[in-house]
């Protein structure tokens, strides 16, 4: 088995194997055929007179598509090949077609027996993670020239079909092919695989495929939608040609990482990561839609559109849901579809819903789409209530969180996720409920923007003022009961009892972002974020050092997130700080460089000095979709843009190794613009310095 | 089943019966404001089928007998549907495991959902818990002995 695995997907469909092509899952070991979070084969392994292949070269050529050169033989050391192997690899919607050709290079016919052996085990993604027993069986049929693999538990029931265009001797364990290839010449079969979702009659001789849709016309309109995809891109120039690559990758990226529902098959919205959190999230979709919001707009909609459709109306303790609260995460496994797993979709979180109503107001003033705002004003209604409904679980009037579900809840609502996110300077962990102090900056942004929509969209002014006398209240309580006088900054939380959970993290960034801090309190945050403590050179930290917990490698206790400075910078722009923000985006540009493009979730927040290169943290998912934004949002900061009515303002503060940058055809209610800038801001002292 | 084969079972007082009198009560529904769709309901009961087709419009609501077209026709068994319009069972799931199927529109469907109750034990409420709980459960070095 070889280390490199390559990927490969289309949606929620995605197939991972090794470099030969081929698929040996385990329990836990996360190959294989997955299609809306089901594992469709587990077992994939071609083989030539009983010998397996080794790799001579792998490439994926798009993300929905790989090609294998394959010899025949182990390849300790030395491959002395009469035969080649080429297996050609795409990914559709419902399960993947793959070309394989065998080249014979002797000068005398050669006999052969090819055989591919096939099996699935039909794991949701959580038993791969989670490493659980199945509870239903199993069953393999032979229709025709297929090998239909089925599982079944009560009425739940998916299936694979392996399909050959030439003939072939199938049985319940794969599929062999007795063939003499002539001199020099080659044999060639198309395999197609279809994960089947229901089937609704045992005897049928075709797949219902997950999806529908013939599959071929659906892979043209893969390759067509990459191009024009790109081809309506803006046009990123700069001096500093590291910023173009990134920005090449960044599109090509968030482009794998569109993903459409079953309910809207014609959009997509930005799905968390890839290949496991190809679903929508609503915290992730928002942030990268409003990455993304100056180079293209058609995410953001989809987002707004989808979460809208699973808004929560009812109380469900085991969904965490609430009425008007949007949803956390949405999965379609076994394990969901029995209500093992609150997935369907679970509603845990306590920040997406006030961001709901921000990316609203955002992406209306880039597209001046009123329609939008007319057709989710309910929505947005209902997210705006939920704030005071349901979020103010201590009856302070903050947003907080607590799982009403135990067992398989989330416990840090949060974006910072992880156990040990949220600790007194001491380490010590406050209990629940939570009022972490970015979800008050967002419930304040929701409240003022929804102010706006209200007197501009739905011509309701008493709601307007309602709304602004409810965040004038609300930032003014919050500069008083979450100030650490003696750090002077920002608590990240308050806890159960109302005390300040009083260490120093990034978390600071994202209230300049949403607007709550008062002017006079500016200052000395935006000195903490590219201070020592916070600064790494490379970018803010999650959480400070001298804080009890801080690790440069713990997951949200110090490393540096892409995605949580691409906000700070938004926000040090928000309050004034040029210099400041110009730093950021400084610093975790430069990262980008290092990474190729392709930002990942989180780096080492050791100084920048001590290492010379950002220390990638491990993590499964690559891209990641708010990483992927993250250089999106560095840009629009760096060059100030903001809308105003139909204008497109430009404040230029790039950091001097930008030279000349610009960007051509940006999208917005002003048709499309150039915008551009010089870069001016010596950054070094601070990025270098570290 | 051909047309001719179902016969209508009579409209009885029960769950689902009780489930659509109360949707169009108010007739009017905010959460379904801006919204379009038809949607049948053909809910098995052993060999008979009985049948309720919805009308979306812009928030109101209307429902009859009728064994009209639809966007979305969703067929399901009696007690499966029981336990949706109770709260039992939730509706993607339902989906999900196949008890629910759903010819044409899954928007239509999705957007139904709204309707539906919560799970009947759900109250919204939950004991706060202590940092020193919390504690004990996540730091290995609070669980050692002293």
């Amino acid at each position: 088995m070889s280390d490199q695995l390559v990927q490969i997907l289309e949606g929620n469909t995605f197939v991972v194997s090794d470099n030969r092509g081929d698929i040996e899952a385990s329990e836990t070991d996360p190959t294989g055929l997955f299609s809306f979070d089901t594992r469709f084969l587990s077992r994939w392994v071609l083989t030539i007179n009983g010998q397996r292949l080794t790799a001579l070269s792998t490439d994926d050529l798009q993300y929905f598509q790989a090609r294998f050169f394959l010899v025949p033989g182990s390849g300790t050391v030395y491959v002395d090949a009469t035969l080649s192997v080429k297996r050609e690899r795409d990914v559709a919607h419902d399960g993947f077609h793959e070309d394989l050709r065998v080249l014979n290079h002797e000068n005398q016919p050669v006999d052969l027996d090819i055989r591919i052996e096939a099996a699935s085990d039909f794991a949701d993604l959580f038993e791969v993670k989670d490493a659980l027993k199945k509870k239903g069986s199993y069953q393999a049929r032979i229709v025709g020239n297929s090998l239909v693999l089925g599982y079944r538990r009560d009425t739940y029931e998916r299936e694979t079909w392996i399909s050959a265009a030439a003939p072939a001797a199938v049985d319940e364990t794969g599929l062999s092919f007795r063939v003499t290839v002539p001199p020099h010449g080659e044999w060639s079969t198309g395999l197609d695989i279809v994960a089947a979702a229901n089937a609704a009659d045992e005897h049928a001789d075709e797949p219902v495929s997950i999806r529908g849709r013939g599959r071929r016309e659906v892979h043209r309109d893969m390759a067509r939608g990459l191009a024009k995809w790109l081809e309506r891109a803006p046009t990123v120039e700069c001096d500093w040609k590291a910023v173009e690559r990134v920005y090449r990758r960044c599109m090509t990226d968030l482009a794998a990482l569109r993903f459409s529902t079953l309910t809207m098959p014609g959009r997509a919205l930005p799905a968390a990561g890839l290949p496991w959190f190809m679903t929508i999230f609503g915290r992730d979709s928002i942030f990268t839609s409003l990455q993304a919001l100056p180079f293209t707009s058609e995410l953001a909609s989809t987002t707004l559109l989808a979460l809208a459709e699973r808004q929560g109306t009812t109380i469900d303790d085991f969904r965490d849901e609430d009425p008007g609260r949007i949803l956390h995460e949405m999965r379609y496994g076994e394990l969901t579809a029995f209500e093992e797993r609150p997935h369907s979709p679970y509603y845990g979180n306590a920040d997406a819903t006030a961001l709901f109503v921000v990316l609203l107001d955002e992406y209306e003033r880039w597209t001046g789409d009123t329609k939008l705002v007319h057709d989710l004003q309910h929505a947005a209604r209902a997210a705006l209530a939920w704030i005071n409904e349901y979020a103010d679980l201590q009856g302070n009037g903050y947003v907080s969180y607590q799982t009403r579900n135990a067992e398989s809840g989330l416990e840090n609502q949060c974006w910072k996720d992880s156990w040990d996110s949220i600790s007194y300077r001491n380490g010590d962990l406050p209990g629940f409920p939570r009022a972490t102090c970015e979800l008050q900056g967002y419930a304040y942004d929701a409240k003022i923007r929804g102010a706006r929509l209200a007197r501009q969209v739905w011509k309701d002014p008493g709601y307007a003022d309602h709304l602004e006398k409810e965040a004038a209240d609300l930032k003014r309580r919050f500069n008083r009961d979450f100030w650490v006088a003696d750090g002077e900054y920002f608590a990240v939380a308050l806890d159960s009892d109302g005390r300040q959970v009083d260490s120093l993290t990034s978390n600071i960034g994202h209230l300049l972002w949403s607007g709550i801090v008062e002017k006079s309190k500016a200052r000395a945050i935006a000195r903490h974020l590219v201070g020592p403590r916070l600064f790494s050179g490379w970018g803010v930290r999650t959480l400070a050092e001298g804080e009890a917990r801080y690790n440069p490698i713990g997951y949200h206790v110090g490393t540096v997130w892409p995605f949580d400075n691409s906000f700070i910078a938004w926000g040090l722009r928000r309050y004034g700080f040029k210099q400041e923000a110009a730093c950021v985006v400084a610093g975790i540009m430069a990262a980008a460089e290092v990474f190729d493009g392709r930002l990942p979730e989180a780096f080492g927040g050791y100084p920048r000095s001590s290492t010379g290169y950002p220390v990638q943290y491990p993590t499964a998912c690559s891209p990641q979709a708010w990483s992927t934004g993250a250089p999106l949002l560095l840009l629009r900061a760096g060059l100030g843009l903001e809308p105003d009515g139909d204008h497109l303002i430009v404040d230029p503060a790039l950091p001097l190794n930008f030279g000349h940058f610009e960007i051509l055809d940006v999208p917005g209610r002003w048709k499309k613009i150039d915008v551009c800038g010089r870069g001016h801001i010596d950054t070094d002292r601070v990025t270098q310095a570290r | 089943m051909s047309p001719t084969q179902t016969r209508s079972a009579p409209t009885e007082a029960g769950p689902i019966s009780q489930f659509f009198d109360d949707l169009t009560q108010p007739g009017h529904l905010a959460t379904l404001e801006s919204e379009r769709a038809t949607l049948r309901f053909d809910v098995r009961d052993g060999s008979s089928v009985q049948r309720w087709h919805v009308t979306v419009q812009d928030g109101d609501v209307a429902v009859t007998h009728q064994n009209a077209p639809a966007d979305a026709v969703v067929t399901i068994d009696r007690p499966h549907f029981e336990a949706i319009v109770g709260g039992r069972l939730n509706a993607t799931a339902a989906l999900l495991r196949g008890l629910l199927t759903c010819d044409g529109s899954v928007a239509a469907v999705m957007m139904f959902q709204r309707c539906l109750p919560g799970p009947p034990g759900s109250t919204g409420r939950v004991a706060p818990i202590t940092s020193q709980t919390v504690m004990a459960k996540h730091d290995p070095s609070q669980r050692r002995p002293a």
